[in-house]
């Protein structure tokens, strides 16, 4: 406010800046030079802030250890689970908008699948499991597709559905006017203006997919299926001191999103003033 | 009449509802159900016993512990996450150098997965290597067992989510204070008001709805806590920092693991 703004020259306050930017991005420092220090140097008792001898050695060990395979499950998976849930509730949430169906359908749809982002997860897991036991989707990448659809479904639906509630009826009415059809309206008219959101939308689904762990844990046994998060657990668990190939996994994990975090950014404040109305 | 008329909405709706009603109905109604019986996983024997499960869990001293465990986690963290997150909205209110890149920085945490944060923590946390305890020594203090002394370990973990997830709270407060208008500082200013007053009096109040959104949304987050455990203590030391979505996890879903491979083998 005035009284900061009129601070927001003062050094004091570039003195907070440089404070708080440390505390946020120390550890983000810390996992990119770790990754680059040798594997004995990472074991000093005595942590050294910048690697004496640069080395990629950590990230062609952990290249040459089968991680590729992990990265494409992952890739895969996030992409795939995010397709199909856009499409789906593209889908559900343009008809949730503009129809209303019997018995209040509409209110206890939305009601249930937002209870269901809210309980936890690991709840729905073991009758998941179950089912997917006897369907033989234990341990497929299709199987964690599916699965993720938990997740990713209702989040979609209601993030669209709150773009789908912003957009004004009027072009849609304009169109019909003219002739065009409930399916060309929706094709033509409605689909084109839904850019911004079908991406907003579809940045958190991958983003969601891409870090999940519990489902990946409990429907994954082969290690080459493993998803990324879940090496890092692995790494994490039993390798301990293997630190330098852990932040090169964790820093290839990072990094895609990282690239991109001006636009998530903007996407984020963006997709969060429209998905709460 | 009213079904054909419309179809293409049904239509529409169709794949995602039966989807839903697959993935997440019936499997509610499944544990619903089931904890009302005893369920023998190894000879698949189902026996009504009324609320004996719900007895039997709530009195049991792993449950309390994950039950306060989580309670105590989801209070603080949530506390610490929308407080701070509400100071940094202030300190990056109004416009100066550069907002936009600091801004952009300032939510790295967030976008790091879990599990890559639990890494970078679970390096820094260490007892004999990590930063943490090098940088206490040298300051000539005691080094912590930030993650094997009982009595921290949840709170390191707390310390963990904080830093993680106060961006969130952080950027999306700084968006409404962002939309409040302007003029209502300056009135309040020109009649004298003091730095202090406006946020308490002014600021907060027009802000309620919004902090109590963000709160709401991290304690439902917090609730969930499993990945960081499961990463940095794996519910130890002892039952310190045991959770209910680690019980759940241990309880229901390794042994009834070992139940069904158990019918397989034999």
């Amino acid at each position: 406010m005035a009284n900061l703004r009129s601070k927001s020259n003062t050094p004091l306050f570039w003195i907070l800046m440089l404070f708080l930017l440390l505390i946020t991005l120390f550890p983000v420092y810390w996992i990119v030079v770790t990754s680059l220090k040798t594997p004995l140097e990472v074991v000093l008792p005595h942590p050294t802030f910048f690697p004496k001898t640069f080395t990629f050695q950590n990230y062609q060990a952990v290249l040459q250890s089968g991680f590729l395979g992990n990265m494409r499950t992952s890739l895969i998976v996030s992409i795939s689970s995010t397709l199909i849930s856009l499409v789906l509730s593209f889908c559900a949430a343009y008809a949730l908008s503009r129809f209303q169906f019997p018995w209040m359908f509409n209110t206890l749809f939305l009601v249930w699948i937002l209870l269901v982002k809210i309980l936890p997860p690991v709840v729905l897991a073991i009758p998941l499991y179950t089912m997917f036991n006897s369907l033989g989707l234990i341990n497929k990448i299709h199987g964690l597709v599916l699965v993720y659809q938990v997740y990713t479904l209702p989040y979609c639906i209601w993030m669209l559905f709150g773009f789908l509630k912003a957009l004004p009826l009027m072009y849609e009415e304009a169109a019909q006017m003219d002739g065009a059809g409930k399916m060309a309206t929706f094709a033509y008219i409605v689909l084109p203006m839904m850019r911004t959101g079908l991406v907003a939308t579809s940045i958190f689904s991958v983003i969601t997919a891409w870090d999940e762990f519990l489902f990946g844990l409990l429907f994954i046994r082969t290690p080459s299926l493993r998803t990324l998060p879940l090496v890092i657990a692995d790494y994490i668990g039993e390798y301990e001191t293997l630190w330098g190939n852990l932040m090169s996994i964790g820093m290839i994990t990072a990094l895609p999103i990282l690239l991109f975090s001006h636009f998530v950014y903007s996407y984020y404040t963006k997709g969060f003033a429209m998905g709460d109305k | 009449m009213h079904f054909r008329r419309n179809s293409f909405y049904y239509f529409l709706i169709a794949p995602s509802l039966l989807l839903m009603l697959w993935l997440t109905v019936y499997p509610v109604l499944n544990v619903l159900m089931l904890s009302f019986f005893d369920y023998n996983y190894i000879a698949d024997v189902r026996l009504f016993i009324g609320f004996d499960n719900f007895k039997q869990i709530v009195s049991s001293k792993l449950f309390q512990d994950s039950f306060f465990n989580t309670l105590i986690f989801s209070l603080v963290a949530t506390l610490f996450e929308v407080g701070l997150g509400l100071l940094l909205a202030l300190v990056f209110d109004g416009e100066f150098f550069k907002k936009k890149q600091f801004m952009t920085l300032m939510i790295f945490p967030m976008m790091l997965s879990t599990m890559v944060v639990s890494a970078i923590f679970k390096t820094l946390y260490h007892q004999d290597i990590g930063l943490f305890n090098y940088l206490l020594t040298q300051l000539g203090l005691q080094p912590v067992g930030w993650l094997i002394n009982p009595s921290c370990a949840l709170s390191s973990i707390i310390l963990v989510d904080i830093w993680q997830w106060t961006p969130f709270a952080f950027i999306l407060l700084q968006a409404s204070l962002q939309s409040i208008p302007q003029e209502i500082f300056e009135a309040a200013r020109i009649d004298g008001t003091r730095y202090p007053q406006i946020v308490m009096r002014i600021t907060i109040p027009i802000l309620f709805g919004q902090i109590m959104l963000v709160a709401m949304l991290r304690t439902i987050d917090t609730f969930k806590l499993f990945g960081k455990v499961y990463a940095l203590t794996q519910g130890g030391p002892g039952n310190a920092t045991e959770t209910l979505s680690t019980f759940i996890y241990r309880e229901g879903f390794l042994i009834s693991i070992l139940g069904v491979l158990q019918r397989l083998l034999c």
